[in-house]
């Protein structure tokens, strides 16, 4: 009656049957190991225990600049050990979704986890059982649809009177984005219950937002209104089956690359069904926005990615986006997991690289030599062509975290940078136009950080045009929630 | 893409098929109530006896009951004590299908007995299997 175990696992997504690599084994052998957290950035992945209360931070440096009124989004896992067993995987622990809110020159911050099934049924058992992207999980879960695995963990998206919290194997989670009080799982429509919606939607300058769900070669394309309304939906096919945990958009096409990390076989945790094809390129398909059927295909060299920036095309018909590009997938598949353990992960951080796709069919990869993760720009400029790029930096082969921020300038090919030093832990940073400026640097760039030697979360405000001068304001919370992944801003 | 899924291929064949009283039917009975989150369409279960039937979809026994209610039910009279198992789901849209998303999720409620959940698949007979002796209640939730 019920489809049968294969077409469970093909409905879902994110969830797939267990082949242990050797990385992920030692891994799991270290976990096993029980083995401390003994880095100095187990700050990072420390377990918070409960909701964190509203509390006004202290401010530590500077002062709040006038117009800066709002709040800071930022969702990521914060609970990964139980007594009974423990996730396997940075990207498996349960969503702490974070509001650090800016208001009268003062900032609070408010954590609450989602509710959901996956951590009602974890806690019920004091173990973490649920299968995902790098724990294979355990005989004892219970999963009826990918929803009962859904950590709700990677970012936020405002929609509407809700916050949702997104993963990317499962449906949205609804927050009420004052309390943080969890509203439910989102069924955009009746038919696509539970279908997969991305943590990185695209959303235009108006408001439109466009995502993208992954199931192997079919990924649905999702259009909503700028309230959460669902305009369109509807399957399209790919030429390989990559790992997408991220996509870009001009403002009139989507940009899908389809790095050479392919699913080869459903299994369980789900990186674990993933192949590095070294050779086969990075193919990169472009759709019309207005027709999806209108398709184009470009190849780019081999590189791995989980981060794009926003795309824009020029007078010409050359669509230009920017990409965090590293040699393979080695850190998806066994370098986050050893995080999680405190153990270098030893690996080649991500680069900043933009990529060209022309007219004519030929596409070109620019690398720089600078080390960049968690790419943001102007969100006045989402889908136009823009000067600068926004990211992390000062990741190395033995600390896998950044402790600096960077803009680099396409223009000049300089990257402003300030260096937060090896005590901080730098999440990433996001752009708030300042109101009424329309420059692309007439921004404020707002972000935490995690100060390992005063073991305490900060909040930090830049001013995006003196970037190297370091924050304008900064304050601190009496605690260190670990860190997260992507955040938004609501003004 | 739709799935036709194997619940429905069962109760087809015992559409099909010549179902007489089991001679030896003894006086046991189960009532099989079902908590519904809405009240449209149509319940669908079958009754397995075994778990070589359970795991075929052969079942004894197997009823359609209206959703005109939020809390409906049926009883099966005349079974032989011992060990069953149910599989049903709640047709809310009232096509005969068990609809699934396009990429093969189910979309309409379903339930073991037991209110048994499998991991990534059906629940097993050994999760699902319950005793039916003399008046047996089994509330399975819909929703």
């Amino acid at each position: 009656m019920i489809p049968s175990r294969r077409s469970f696992l093909l409905g879902a997504a994110a969830l797939g049957s267990t082949v242990v690599t050797p990385d992920v084994a030692e891994a799991a052998r270290l976990i096993s190991a029980q083995e401390a957290v003994t880095s100095d950035w187990g700050l990072v992945t420390r377990d918070v225990e409960r909701d964190l209360a509203p509390h006004r931070l202290t401010r530590i440096h500077g002062r709040a600049p006038a117009g800066l009124e709002g709040a800071l989004y930022r969702n990521g896992p914060a609970k990964f050990r139980r007594p009974g067993g423990s996730a396997e995987h940075w990207f498996d622990g349960d969503g702490l979704i974070r509001r650090f809110g800016v208001a009268d020159g003062q900032a609070t911050l408010s954590a609450r986890f989602a509710d959901t099934p996956k951590r009602r049924q974890e806690a019920e058992m004091d173990a973490m059982v649920v299968p995902g992207f790098g724990s294979p999980g355990d005989p004892r879960a219970r999963i009826g649809s990918n929803d009962d695995a859904n950590a709700a963990n990677t970012s936020v998206l405002r929609v509407g009177d809700d916050l949702w919290a997104l993963w990317e194997g499962g449906s949205p989670m609804a927050m009420d984005p004052d309390t943080l009080e969890t509203r439910g799982f989102v069924t955009l429509r009746d038919d696509l219950k539970s279908m997969p919606f991305l943590a990185h939607p695209r959303v235009e300058r108006d408001g439109r937002i466009w995502n993208l769900g992954m199931n192997g070669t079919q990924a649905i394309v999702w259009r909503l209104a700028a309230d959460g309304a669902l305009e369109d939906a509807r399957v399209v096919r790919l030429p390989r089956a990559s790992y997408v945990h991220d996509f870009t958009a001009t403002a009139r096409h989507l940009v899908i690359v389809l790095q050479p990390w392919v699913q080869v076989r459903q299994t369980m945790p789900f990186s674990s069904g993933f192949e590095w094809q070294a050779g086969t390129g990075t193919r990169v398909l472009v759709l019309d926005k207005d027709d999806l059927a209108v398709r184009r295909e470009f190849e780019l060299p081999d590189f791995g990615f989980f981060h794009l920036g926003e795309a824009w095309e020029e007078a010409d018909g050359t669509i230009r986006f920017d990409v965090c590009a590293t040699d393979d997938m080695r850190f998806a598949a066994a370098g986050a997991s050893k995080i999680l353990n405190g153990v270098p992960v030893g690996g080649e951080p991500a680069r900043l690289a933009l990529a060209a796709l022309r007219p004519d069919g030929s596409a070109q990869l620019e690398r720089t030599a600078f080390i960049a993760e968690f790419p943001r720009s102007d969100p006045r400029r989402a889908g136009l062509a823009r000067r600068y790029s926004l990211h992390t930096s000062g990741e190395h082969a033995d600390r896998p975290f950044a402790s600096a921020v960077g803009l680099y300038d396409w223009s000049t090919g300089r990257d402003a940078q300030y260096d937060f030093g090896p005590d901080q832990v730098v999440e990433e940073m996001v752009v708030v136009p300042k109101p009424g400026r329309s420059g692309e640097t007439d921004a404020w760039l707002v972000g935490p950080t995690i100060n390992l030697r005063e073991q305490a979360t900060e909040l930090h405000v830049l001013d995006m045009a003196r970037l190297a001068d370091g924050p304008v304001a900064s304050w601190r919370s009496h605690t260190a929630v670990p860190a997260g992944f992507h955040g938004i801003w609501a003004g | 893409m739709k799935t036709r899924i194997a619940l429905m291929a069962a109760v087809a064949a015992l559409a099909t098929a010549t179902l007489t009283p089991d001679a030896h039917a003894q006086d046991a009975s189960v009532k099989v109530e079902f908590e519904l989150g809405r009240s449209t369409g149509s319940v669908m279960l079958v009754l397995f006896a075994s778990e070589a039937d359970y795991n075929t979809n052969r079942p004894v026994r197997n009823a359609v009951i209206p959703a005109d209610a939020t809390t409906v039910s049926v009883t099966f009279e005349g079974l032989e004590p011992g060990s069953y198992a149910i599989k049903s789901f709640h047709d809310i849209n009232g096509n005969g299908d068990m609809d699934t998303n396009p990429f093969g999720m189910p979309i309409e409620p379903y339930a073991f007995s037991n209110n048994a959940l499998g991991n990534m698949g059906p629940a097993s007979w050994s999760e699902a299997r319950f005793t039916v002796e003399g008046d047996t209640v089994q509330t399975l939730i819909l929703r």
